[in-house]
């Protein structure tokens, strides 16, 4: 019995050993392939990193030529417009965007939207929406800021998209219609006939004279004394046609100012003046709206500018 | 006499204002002294002739007050057309 519990014993004992051993390498085992995963993950992880930072660059550079693509992109229109040149019968109350207009613009670029607002306030302060492009415009508009390219530029942009029309009239002037849609209840459409190319250029052929210029509104008084752009005249206060006249006078005025240079424009302002008083007193002279009146059928005489009259037929 | 007086140099102080003057608002408020001191005057010496200085004076003042409106940047019409 002793024997046999001595052997059962050894058995016991080495049985022990054994599975001691086997766990003692099964420890080991595990500790190696925790060791492996971990030197694997270490591995992976740069690669992974790496890869991603090569992604990142690769996008970063599609981007950019996305940019640089955008920036050569042509710009397409916005809208398919017809520009009406208009005047406001009365300026409204309140300045207003209208909604499809709204809808319109809140697609433009920044500078290009913030453009647009700005031409539109002044668009609705001088009560037409058409002009001259140039620095007093930009200055007018509060973008002095924009440097005159940018300017230029931004304009340029906002005629690609449609929501402005540049028109070259001479080598050094440039006029705009900006869009806004035509509501018949508020505004007047403002077209009119050119006149005749030949009548143009006997105005530009003709020598800014004094004796030429003080002579001439005497002649020509009487037969204009009725067609002064502004002057109520009886049952005319309403007629689009006249209105239309006043803004073609306007227009014409501002053009003769811009041919003759600003020199001569002031001395032709100084004749108008002496004119003025000599002819209908002092008390036109101190009278601002009386004054206007009166320059304004001035400059109809020196400019060559057709009267109501005379107008009226080419549009006819 | 002391009244006459008076109305010259009022006339003359125009005069220098004008010569002053940079503003077509500052020039409308001088032809309105113009005209108030030109009417005090024809009142002043009522159906008398009007002395020959002071009728120099107002010429020669509303010559200056003209060309001075003349040497001030024009008129913007634009307000006008509106």
């Amino acid at each position: 019995m002793g024997l046999i519990k001595a052997v059962a014993d050894a058995v016991m004992e080495k049985a022990k050993h054994e599975v001691k051993d086997y766990l003692i390498k099964f420890m080991e085992e595990e500790k190696e392939k925790e060791k492996k995963t971990e030197e694997i993950k270490k591995e992976e992880i740069p690669a992974a990193v790496l890869k991603e930072s090569v992604k990142a660059e690769e996008l970063k550079e599609e981007d950019d030529e996305d940019e640089d693509e955008d920036e050569d992109e042509e710009i397409l229109p916005l809208i398919e417009s017809e520009f009406t040149k208009f005047t406001y019968k009365v300026k409204p109350k309140d300045f207003t965007i209208p909604g499809e207009l709204a809808d319109i613009i809140k697609m433009l670029p920044v500078e290009e939207f913030a453009c647009f607002v700005k031409l539109m306030i002044f668009v609705f302060e001088q009560k037409k929406n058409f002009g001259y492009i140039g620095n007093t415009l930009r200055r007018k508009i509060g973008l002095e800021s924009f440097e005159n390219e940018k300017f230029d530029k931004t304009v340029e942009n906002l005629e690609k998209y449609g929501v402005l029309k540049v028109e070259q009239v001479s080598d050094n002037q440039k006029t705009f219609i900006l869009y806004v849609p035509f509501d018949e209840e508020t505004m007047v459409k403002a077209e009119y006939q050119k006149p005749e190319k030949t009548q143009q250029k006997k105005v530009e052929k003709k020598p800014v004279k004094k004796g030429d210029e003080e002579e001439k509104p005497v002649e020509k008084q009487n037969d204009q004394q009725d067609d002064i752009p502004g002057k109520a005249v009886f049952g005319m206060e309403n007629d689009d046609l006249y209105k239309s006249y006043r803004t073609f006078v306007s227009l014409e005025i501002d053009k003769a100012k811009m041919r003759v240079g600003r020199s001569n424009f002031d001395k032709i302002y100084m004749e108008a003046v002496k004119y003025i008083d000599k002819k209908y007193g002092f008390k036109v002279l101190s009278d601002s709206e009386k004054f206007k009146e009166y320059l304004t059928n001035y400059y109809i005489s020196a400019f060559d500018i057709p009267t109501f009259e005379t107008w009226k037929k080419t549009k006819v | 006499m002391l009244d006459s007086r008076i109305l010259l140099k009022s006339l003359n102080d125009l005069e220098v204002r004008i010569m002053l003057c940079k503003s077509a608002f500052e020039w409308e408020l001088l032809a309105k002294k113009y005209v108030d001191v030109e009417s005090n005057i024809k009142d002043f010496f009522k159906k008398k002739k009007i002395p020959e200085n002071f009728a120099t004076a107002l010429d020669t003042l509303r010559a200056s007050l003209v060309q001075k409106k003349g040497e001030l940047p024009p008129v913007d019409l634009s307000d006008f057309f509106k």
